[in-house]
Parts: C-alpha cells; sequence; structure tokens
C-alpha cells in the first residue's frame, strides 16, 4: 500500500486570513466541488475509486476528475494505490486545518 | 446449555444463548437472510458489543454510505460516530471491485486494523461482488477475504442477501460460499396466520455445541430481541408451515369443548 503524499496549497492554508478569500472561492469553485465536500464530510469512511466517487454523488468520472485532483492538490483528499488501482480518501487531519483557517478568516472577516 | 466465556458475545443475550456464549474467536460467519431481516443490525450489534468489551471493530459496507448507517444506528441509540472518535469503531464504505483488485484488502484494512488494533469485522455484503466477478471466481474471492481476515486474527460476520428462501431443499447461497464459512446463521421471513414474522436459526457452527433450533425474534426500538422456539409448527424452513399435530388436536379438541358448553 502506498500512501502519496499529496501537493498541499500550503501558501494559502498558512496564510489564513489574507488568503481565506480564495481558500473559500476554490473549495466552492463548482457545484461538483461543493458534492464532494458534502459527501466526504458525511462519509469520512468512504474511500473508493474515481468512479465510486462518481457514482455516489449521482456523476460520472469525466465530471468530477478536475475537482478531485484538485482536492488531491490541496491534500484535502489522500490517494490510496491498491495494486493497479488508484483510490482516494478524505484527509481528515487537513480537513481541520482547512476548518481552522476558514474560521480565522470568517471571524477577521466580520471584525 | 452450557456458556462459553472465551466466546465473542453479540450482545442479544438470547441469541449468544444460542451459540453457547457467542461464536468462537476468528471464526468466519456466514449470516444471511433476505431483505428487511436485520442483517446489518445483528452486525452492528456484534460490532457494538465489541466495542463494549474494548475489542475495536470494522464495519465495511459496499452499497449503503456510512451516514445511512449512523443515522439507522442512532435510532437503536447507538452513537457510532462517538464510537470512531473513541478509537473503537471504524465505518468503511468502498466499492466491491476494490478487494477484487489483489492488493484492495490489504489498501483499504491495514491501516484500521493497525491503528485500531480490530478484533472485529463485519462485511456488508458478499453479494455485492456478484456484480464484479463471474459466480464461479465468487468462492475463491470470499476465500480470499476469509483467509486474510484469519491472517489478521480478525472473527468476521460475512453478510449474504439471498432471496426469500422456501422450497423444500435449503441453499443459503449457490456459489457454494456456505463450506468457506466456519458459521452459518440464517436469518428468515415466515407467513403464519397471515402475519409476517421473523425467525433465526443457526445452520452451522463448526467445533461448537449450538441450538439448532429456529426462533423467533423481533427488531425493537433497541435492537434485534430473540424469543422462543416456533414449536407449534411445521414445515417452516420450506415455507409451508402447518400447525403441528399435538396444536392440531389442541385446536379441535378446544373446538368440541366450546362446543359443548353452548
Amino acid at each position: 500500500m502506498h500512501i502519496t503524499a499529496a501537493r498541499h496549497v500550503g501558501d494559502i492554508l498558512s496564510v489564513p486570513a489574507e488568503n481565506g478569500k480564495e481558500l473559500l472561492q476554490r473549495l466552492l469553485a463548482s457545484e461538483v466541488k461543493g458534492e464532494l465536500l458534502t459527501l466526504f464530510h458525511r462519509n469520512p469512511g468512504l474511500v473508493d475509486t474515481m468512479d465510486g466517487v462518481a457514482r455516489r454523488i449521482g456523476r460520472s468520472r469525466p465530471e468530477v476528475e478536475a475537482d478531485v485532483k484538485d482536492f488531491l492538490d490541496m491534500g484535502l483528499l489522500k490517494s490510496i494505490q491498491a495494486g493497479k488501482m488508484s483510490l482516494v480518501s478524505f484527509n481528515v487531519e487537513k480537513d481541520k486545518e482547512v476548518q481552522a483557517s476558514l474560521a480565522e478568516y470568517l471571524r477577521r472577516a466580520v471584525k | 446449555m452450557t456458556v462459553r466465556s472465551d466466546r465473542l458475545r453479540t450482545g442479544i443475550a438470547e441469541f449468544d444463548s444460542m451459540l453457547f456464549g457467542g461464536f468462537m474467536r476468528n471464526d468466519a460467519v456466514l449470516l444471511a437472510g433476505s431483505a428487511g431481516t436485520g442483517k446489518s443490525t445483528l452486525g452492528m450489534h456484534y460490532l457494538m458489543q465489541g466495542a463494549a468489551e474494548g475489542e475495536a471493530g470494522i464495519y465495511l459496507t459496499f452499497e449503503e454510505l456510512p451516514d445511512h448507517l449512523y443515522r439507522d444506528a442512532e435510532n437503536f441509540g447507538w452513537d457510532l460516530r462517538k464510537l470512531e472518535g473513541e478509537g473503537k469503531l471504524r465505518v468503511l464504505c468502498t466499492s466491491p471491485d476494490v478487494l477484487v483488485e489483489s492488493e484492495g484488502l490489504q489498501a483499504i484494512l491495514e491501516g484500521p486494523i493497525k491503528q485500531m488494533n480490530a478484533r472485529r469485522i463485519v462485511v456488508d455484503s458478499l453479494s455485492h461482488f456478484n456484480m464484479f466477478i463471474e459466480p464461479e471466481d465468487l468462492r475463491l474471492q470470499v476465500y480470499r477475504n476469509v483467509m486474510f481476515f484469519k491472517a489478521k486474527n480478525l472473527s468476521s460476520i460475512l453478510i449474504w442477501e439471498s432471496p426469500q428462501i422456501s422450497g423444500q431443499s435449503f441453499a443459503v447461497s449457490d456459489e457454494g460460499v456456505s463450506f468457506l464459512t466456519d458459521a452459518i446463521v440464517l436469518l428468515k421471513l415466515i407467513e403464519i396466520d397471515s402475519a409476517l414474522k421473523r425467525g433465526i436459526v443457526i445452520m452451522k457452527m463448526r467445533g461448537s455445541q449450538h441450538d439448532h433450533r429456529l426462533r423467533e425474534y423481533e427488531i425493537t426500538p433497541t435492537g434485534i430481541k430473540v424469543h422462543g422456539a416456533f414449536v407449534d409448527y411445521q414445515g417452516l424452513m420450506g415455507g409451508s408451515p402447518t400447525k403441528s399435530s399435538s396444536e392440531r388436536f389442541a385446536e379441535f379438541f378446544g373446538k368440541a369443548a366450546k362446543g359443548k358448553s353452548r
């Protein structure tokens, strides 16, 4: 089993207040991204192929591929290799970081 | 009835008593039944009991998403998310074809098994393999799974969605899966006097005594409750229940006595 350390967008996450808006826009850049976030938040134990993930939100692989890849780049999703098969799963730790960044951004925005 | 203390209890007291204390450690148990018989609920009982006794468990689901399981479990008063937070349970969801891949089992389960020192697993359900592999390959696939679980010291419940079983001959599955498991438990819907009842029977339990009777059970707001055997009926497994001769005699005698008193 190989867990690939995904490329993180550390520059966004490490400067929360200034880049919070950018982070928020990136997270919710498409309807599919919103659906993916909902799916993985509700089902953190989901470990599936790209096709499987697409199927579970009633979409096809081409519809979700780019957004899944972007979440992999952000580190919100992890890639797991099972033989010839590539699987994706939720990175709960990274999600906590993202949520903390967003909370900080919103807190400052409200001030 | 001797109750063995080294068994894995399910938390359903009367069912554990049918098993002489519980399932045997490291055994693979085939839990078969048609839709609506409570297979997933029984599997959940098994994991909840494990968590209560300090044995972490994994619920591996193919079709049903974990959030549905969380919701259903809540109806029985079980907080799965809390148990996951405490490292006593992990609900995993994947596509069956992932497990068909040679390294799929390892990729999905190795981490959670090590992190929690998991000792129990429920797979819901083996029947989903049918969508991805030929029937003749199913037996090999199940064998591989069973051996993986045993190698990892996991005691498993493997759920099998079977059609409503009736007729004279009885087979849990046509693919020979039942030969690969150490125990078989069947959940069955039974029509008696125009009412649908549920029956549970242990078909096989390698190396152990067990209750051979078909017992009635119900799914209550707190989970499964097992009651007594269907003593007044015959032919329940065949799908054509008839009242036993003693019951017919009692019925006849009762009617006759009623007629006389009029």
